[in-house]
Order: C-alpha cells, then structure tokens, then sequence
C-alpha cells in the first residue's frame, strides 16, 4: 500500500475489498436486524435459526474459516471489519448471541476438532443450518474455570455427562454445545476434554430461560445433564486437552469482545450529542457546557486509544504473534470503556434517561456484560499480572 | 461538640423503632427491594405487598405518625428537626413504605404560607392521609432548570385555565391532586411569575400518561393539561410567589436522602460476602471485595454526619442550602457507588434479576444498578448540586 494514495486514518488498515465486506454487513444489520430488534428485545428471543440461515447464505458466519467447510477463508482485518459493523446494532444482545456462533463454540473445533467433526457440526453452524452454545460456565464455577464439576465418563464407546451448565447464551436454541466437562479426577488443567453435544439427546434438559439484566434479545438458560450419552467421536481433540484447548477458544472470545468496546461507546456518544444540542437549559443548548464536552472529549479520547490497541492487536494476529496480554488488557478496557461512557451519557439525558423508551437505557443495561461474559474484569487482571510475572 | 442524642431524642427513637418493627410483616426485609437512594422501585412486585404497604401507611396514618413533624395545634408532635431527621433514618434503615410526600413536604408548606382557606382546604386531609399529592414541577423542556417551565395558569374570574404538560411526575396515577407549578405573569420576571396551584386529577382536560422506567416499572407519568378550569383558592399563598415556595417546601425535602437504606444496604451486602463462598473461602476474604466495602463503609459514615448536621443547622434556625447540595450529592453518588460495587462483587451472579432464579440479596443489585441512574438526576442532577456548592458556597463567579 502506498502512502500517496491514503486519505483517511481508515485508509491505512482497510481496502477497497474490505470496504465491500463493511457494507453488506451494515446492509444485512439494516435490513434484516434493525426493523425487528425492539420486537426481539421485547420478547426476549430471537428467532435464531432464521437469522443465522440469512447470515449464512451470505458467508457471514464463517468470514475467517477454510472454504472447504462453507468459509470465506479471509484474514483477521475482514474478521474485525464483521465484528465492526456487528457493533452497530442497537444494543448488546444480538451481536454476543452472533459472536457465540461464530468465535465461542466453533473455533475449537475448526482448531482442534476431526475431520468428522468438522464435516457434521462446524459446516452447518458455517451455513447456518445449526445454532451453537458454548458450554462452560457452571453454578459454581465462573471465570474460576477449573472448579468445574460437570462430569464425562468413558462408557465403551461413548461419554456419559453429567451436570449442569448455566449463563449459556443461545441455550435454549442451540442444536448443539460445545461443552467443557471434567474427564478425570485429578487435580491440574489436564483432567478436562471439550466435547460436542447434541442437544436432542435424552437426558438434556432446558432448566430454565433467564431473566436478566441486560441482553434482553438473546436467550439465557440453564442447562442440565443426566446421564447424556454422547458418541466418542464428539470429542474434540485428545481427551484432558479440553481446558488448554477452550483457554484459545477464549481469546477468540474475549477478542470478539473489544471492537464492541469503541464501536458501542462511540454510538452511545453521537446519541447523546443529538440529544443535548437539541436541549436547552440556562438559555443554552447542553451541548455548549464545557463541562459536558469535556466529559465527552475524555472518552472520545480513551475511545481511540482502545480502537488503536485492537488494531494492534490485529496486526500481531496477522503477523502469527501471541496477544493473550493484549487481549486481556483489550476486553478489560473495553468493559471500562463502555460502562463509563453508558454511565456518564445517561446521567445526560437527564430525566428521559431513566425511561425504558430511551434507547440509552438498553445500552446502559448491556454494558456490564463485558465486565463478566468471557473472564471478568478480575480475571483479565489475573492474565495480565501472570504475564508480567509477577 | 458532643455527637450524642438528648434522653428526648433517644425515647422517641426506641419509641419509634418500636412501632415500625411492630407494624410491618416479619418478613417485610426479604421482600422491600428499594434501592438507597432510587426513584424508581416504588411500585411494589406483588398484590400482597402492596396491601402490606398500604395497612402499613394506615397504621402510621391512625397512630398519628405521619404528622409528628407538623405544630402541635395541627393534631403533630412540633418535632424538631433532630427527630424529624431521626424519623427519616429509622424508617428508611427498616425500608419502611412509609414516604408521603403530602405529609412531609406539602402539609408543612401550606402551614407555613399558605392562607388560611388553604390551611381549611387541605390541612385535614392530608393529615387523614385521605389526599395525597404528586409534585408537578419537571416539564419536557425544564428540569434542573425550574424557572423555564411554560405550563401557564390564566385567571378568568374565580377560576385558573392551566394548559400545558409536566413529566417525570412520580406516583401522579397514585395520588389524587397535583401540586403543580404554572406561570401566571408571562411578562414577569422568570422568579416572580409563577404559583402554586393544587389540581384534582379527576378535573375534566387532566390527562395521565404511564412512563415505565428502565426497572420496567410504572413510576413516572406524563401529565397534560388541556384547559383545566381549576377552582381560583386552590392557589397556594400568594400569586407569582411560588418560586419562593418552592424553596420553603424544599427546606422539608432537605433530609429525605434515604440515609438509613445505604446502612441497610451496606449491612446486607455485607452479610452476603460473610455467608458466600467462592472458591473454597469466603467472598468477603477477597481483598477487592474487603477494599469496594471498606471504602464505602467510610463513606456511609461520612453521609451520616453530613445528616445530622443538616438537622442541626436547621434546628439552629439556619437554611443549610450548600450542606444540602453536598448530602444530596454525596448520597446520590454513594447509591451508584454502592450499585456499581454490588454488582462487581456479584459477578455473573450480577446478571440475574428474578429472585425465583436464584438471584442473590433478592435480585436488589441489578435493580439498584438502574435505580441509582435516577437519584443523580431527579431533584437536581449532580452537576447542579456542584453548581450550588460552587456558587453559594466557595463564592465562586457564576459566570
């Protein structure tokens, strides 16, 4: 790329083709998701199957992943371009319950999993013919991964599982999980296998749909195991790998995460603008307040600071380097970011801000799951200080 | 200086405390999910709690409770404003459904200025707790900015046409009048030109409009007035003076923060890092847990003494407007410190709303995450409080 031919900052990481790319997701977002999102939040779930086949048909679903399994076999910049534009809808929800399909429940398989595996399971989540859950979370192991208690047991040719799982975005959807249980009772990170698990089996049960704070398009449940007998061939990868194994499928996640962070922030921050130029108060529009621009010009700030870091961190991606440290320190300052700008923008909108019809409140509901969706704030400073070796 | 209550003070604390733990349902703590210091959870979850609510509000209303602020020859106690200030402490520590904004701001206001037709007209009432009243101050184009308001009253013979919308009207479905600010001079002064004005919600031209809140709770109204003929002696006091009485009803809002909620708060929070664990120890060993408490336990204390000092300076006859400000805000700002900590201390757990599902201390902190958005808004948001404490209390330039 020559620099004579640049003439915005946009221009230095994206092409023409990724231009392309940029505007028919923002098209489908428009014309598909938009129209129908305060229905979806409104009730709580989106038709997923419906969607994600749209999605599919248009090679959303697998923009990173090989063409022989329904991929578009393309790099981490169209990657980002995808979770850009994702962003853009109007709230959380729909862009985390997309995210599951396409950077939490399949990468491990397409990293890790057979050729079977992938042929039965990765290419119909790529088409979109199936809908996915990553299954890990328990009730009583969070982002403390290793205090999981949900078990898989060698029966001849098959894995007996037993337990529960819960917070599962997509749950009680899913056509299948790609689920996390304990193989062995050893102590350690080698006692845990990564399996796919059909979700028609006997023995799986919905427990329960979720009221939540936030997120309200997407589904919630809990899950509940008893004695799901699934074929050995489910396994992804070698049996006791499953916890180093979904320790890479989180940095898809957590990465998946932080484009949200300033895209989201940076919405919530024109809306508020349109508002507070319309509002007068002591004989002046808000908007005119130093105190208030200067609140914004504080985050416009540590906006660009995070979208800068993310392009780093793509740029370490394409360049095969390890960015666990920066992924961490991404998604930790994408929750800081987010939460800050819902916070501060709300209290702006005054009294209308404390009205469900404001969409500042969605955004403000949904801001706090980045600080617990993926490893919570507390654990991405577990990574970082573990890096650093301290 | 001693921080010590006088023997009169204590005995009407215990007498108090008394009555409250005898008339609300044993069970009442592990139902009441009001957040320190929020507007927007006054509606109740269940049919059964709102009987609760409402025999509770009879109780105090029959045993004279609700009126022990006003003077003595209106049926109060002539409280000062230590045990005023006692009173609000104690019932919102028990989360009492105790606040009648008839009781302790309008009746108080309309015996120190209103006329004498006006004491006649609604004193009795209130006191019976037979009329309740919402505040119509906030209109869509002013808010902290009061003097804006365009809500007009015209005088036409003994009666007042009102025309014009007021929002953010708490419990205005809940109540049966309005006490609602309206210009009656166009061309006046913007401090001089407005009244007072008691409306009946049943008069023909009042229309009612639910807003639901970000809790998904019916709390805030919109309310329109399309040529409300209302009776000329429901002007409170004097014409265009209601600016000025709207800092004198202010004086009686000054100590209604919520205080004891935030040690409720605290103490329940407290409890649940005590009997929880979390990878094999108890939450509250987590030193970032035990750093997020201590911090706003300091804070607590700090909110307390800023109280009683506001009662005493009203009780020394001062009008402690800058004190005020700063408990208002210190307060409000502590009930989003106090949300913003549950949550991180809750975790996932955090995310749970419903009780049924599991949700821990009752589903209070993601209630009280959007709750506490409302405290540093309504009643002036805390950017006016700074202005306040600016202005009137450094001597600051306002320009």
């Amino acid at each position: 790329m020559t620099t004579q031919n640049i003439k915005t900052a946009d221009q230095m990481y994206f092409t023409k083709e990724h231009d392309l790319v940029r505007k028919s997701v923002r098209d489908f977002v428009k014309k598909e998701i938009a129209p129908n999102l305060d229905e979806w939040e409104e009730t709580g779930e989106t038709p997923l199957h419906e969607l994600f086949k749209k999605m599919g048909d248009l090679g959303f679903l697998g923009i990173r992943y090989d063409p022989k399994y329904g991929g578009q076999g393309l790099d981490y910049w169209y990657e980002l371009v995808f979770l850009e534009e994702l962003a853009h809808i109007q709230g959380l929800g729909l862009p985390v319950a997309i995210a599951v399909q396409t950077h939490m429940a399949t990468p491990a398989i397409y990293e890790f999993g057979s050729e079977y595996l992938k042929e039965t399971y990765l290419v119909p989540a790529i088409a979109g013919d199936m809908v996915t859950s990553i299954a890990v979370t328990e009730p009583g192991a969070g982002s403390d991964v290793s205090a999981l208690a949900t078990t898989a047991k060698k029966d001849g040719d098959h894995y007996v599982i037993n337990g529960s799982k819960t917070y599962i975005t997509n749950g009680t959807q899913a056509d299948y999980l790609t689920l996390l249980a304990r193989t062995s009772d050893d102590p350690g990170y080698h006692s845990f296998s990564l399996f796919v698990v059909p979700t028609n089996l006997p023995g799986f049960q919905v427990s329960k749909k979720l009221d939540k704070l936030g997120m309200r398009s997407s589904d919630t449940a809990e899950l509940f195991f008893d004695d799901v007998r699934i074929p050995k061939e489910n396994l992804i990868g070698r049996e006791g790998e499953g916890f180093i194994y979904q320790m890479q499928q989180f940095q898809h996640e957590r990465f998946s995460a932080i484009p949200g962070g300033y895209i989201v922030a940076k919405d919530i921050i024109d809306l508020t603008i349109d508002y507070i130029k319309g509002r007068v108060v002591f004989g002046k529009p808000l908007i005119k307040r130093e105190l208030l621009q200067h609140r914004l010009a504080q985050w416009l700030t540590e906006i660009e600071c995070l979208k800068s870091l993310t392009y780093h961190i793509v740029q370490m991606k394409m360049a095969g380097l390890e960015c666990t440290r920066e992924i961490s320190m991404g998604k930790l300052k994408a929750a800081k970011v987010l939460q800050g700008v819902a916070a501060d923008c709300i209290q702006m909108f005054g009294g209308m801000g404390f009205m469900n019809e404001a969409l500042i409140t969605r955004f403000y509901r949904d801001a706090r799951i980045i600080s617990v969706g993926g490893g919570a704030d507390e654990v991405m400073c577990q990574v970082i200080a573990r890096l650093e070796g301290f | 200086m001693e921080f010590q209550f006088t023997e009169k003070e204590l005995a009407f604390r215990a007498e108090l405390e008394e009555f409250i733990k005898s008339a609300l349902p044993p069970d009442w703590q592990e139902r009441a999910r009001s957040w320190p210091g929020g507007y927007g959870a006054m509606e109740y979850d269940s049919e059964q709690d709102r009987k609760d609510a409402e025999s509770f509000k009879q109780k105090m209303v029959d045993e004279g409770w609700f009126t022990v602020s006003w003077p003595k020859e209106y049926g109060g106690r002539g409280l000062s404003n230590m045990e005023q200030a006692i009173y609000f402490e104690r019932t919102s520590y028990y989360r009492a459904p105790s606040l009648n904004i008839a009781t302790a701001i309008m009746g108080p206001t309309i015996l120190q200025i209103g006329t004498e037709e006006n004491k006649e007209d609604w004193v009795p009432g209130i006191a019976k707790g037979e009329i309740e009243m919402w505040l119509g101050y906030s209109e869509p184009d002013a808010g902290s900015d009061l003097a804006s308001i365009r809500t007009t009253a015209v005088r036409e013979g003994d009666e007042y046409v009102l025309n014009g919308q007021k929002i953010w009207s708490s419990l205005a479905h809940a109540s049966n009048y309005g006490w609602v600010i309206a210009r009656t001079d166009p061309d006046g002064h913007r401090h001089r030109s407005v009244s007072i004005i008691v409306v009946d919600n049943n008069t023909p031209g009042v229309a009612i409009r639910p807003l639901i809140n970000i809790i998904g709770v019916h709390s805030f109204n919109e309310v329109f007035f399309d040529n409300v003929r209302v009776p000329a002696r429901n002007l409170i006091g004097q014409e265009n003076m209601g600016f000025y009485y709207l800092m004198t009803a202010l004086d009686f809002e000054r100590l209604i923060v919520n205080i004891g909620a935030f040690k409720h708060g605290l103490e329940m929070l407290c409890g649940y890092v005590k009997r929880t664990e979390r990878g094999g120890k108890p939450l509250g060993a987590d030193p970032h847990v035990r750093r997020k408490l201590a911090e706003i336990a300091a804070r607590v204390e700090i909110a307390y003494l800023f109280y009683w000092r506001t009662a005493t300076l009203l009780d020394q006859g001062k009008i402690p407007s800058v004190e005020s400000s700063a408990l208002k805000l210190v307060t409000t700002e502590l009930s989003r410190m106090l949300a913003n900590a549950s949550m991180e201390i809750l975790g996932p757990y955090s995310m749970l709303m419903d009780p049924a599902q599991g949700a821990p201390m009752n589903g209070m902190a993601p209630r009280g995450y959007l709750d506490c958005i409302s405290a540093t808004i309504g009643a002036g948001t805390s950017e006016i409080q700074r202005n306040i404490i600016a202005t009137r209390g450094l001597g600051l330039p306002s320009k």
